[in-house]
């Protein structure tokens, strides 16, 4: 597994996070492709937005 | 239907639903694999695996049970939802942990994160085996 996982970016590693999550989401709680696709890009990203909101509030913090 | 039949068949769908539950906990999608939801299976043993993979690979840390502390249990917890990742987990990550780094840090929550997203399939797969169709 190391291969594929191992040399991951902490930034690849939330978007791959993020991926698989909302894509599971999808499929729990939606119907249809569409509404499936729809769902995924949408959790996506709003993960993504959340985590690069959340790392701009707090980087005044690491300095 | 007269009411024998009726409870035989209620009985069947529970058995049938704790059979999925329990197949879907050890291997994330076998529950729906097993209920023939073909797409969902795979979905889930892709997104899953490769969730508890990835937190491996990261040298995130894996709890074990028996923890003194509650943080540790509730890790145990999550953690357990991974199934056969769980008990693979040293086989995986023949390397160990390293939680001293971010990522080793981060791949603890990310394989804490695919037990728990596995539990949710097991609910879902224990309902259809009910035959109770969630939304």
């Amino acid at each position: 597994m190391n291969f594929l996982f191992g040399k991951l970016t902490h930034f690849e590693a939330m978007l791959f996070f993020a991926l698989v999550v909302s894509l599971t989401f999808a499929f729990l709680s939606k119907r249809g492709a569409a509404e499936r696709a729809k769902y995924t890009l949408w959790a996506f990203l709003a993960f993504l937005l959340v985590a690069i909101g959340i790392g701009w509030l707090m980087y005044p913090f690491s300095q | 239907m007269d009411e024998t039949m009726k409870t035989e068949a209620v009985k069947t769908n529970q058995m049938m639903g704790a059979i999925a539950a329990i197949a879907g906990w050890l291997v994330p999608g076998l529950g729906h694999l097993m209920l023939r939801r073909w797409s969902k299976a795979a979905v889930y043993f892709l997104c899953i695996g490769g969730l508890a993979c990835a937190g491996l690979a990261m040298r995130g840390g894996v709890f074990s049970a028996g923890a003194e502390d509650l943080f540790d249990r509730l890790g145990f917890f999550a953690d357990f939802g991974a199934g056969v990742f769980y008990f693979l987990a040293h086989q995986i990550q023949a390397a160990g942990p390293d939680v001293a780094h971010a990522t080793g840090d981060y791949g603890t929550r990310l394989f804490a994160a695919a037990g728990m997203l596995n539990f949710l399939t097991v609910l879902e797969a224990y309902d259809i085996g009910r035959g109770v169709e969630p939304r």
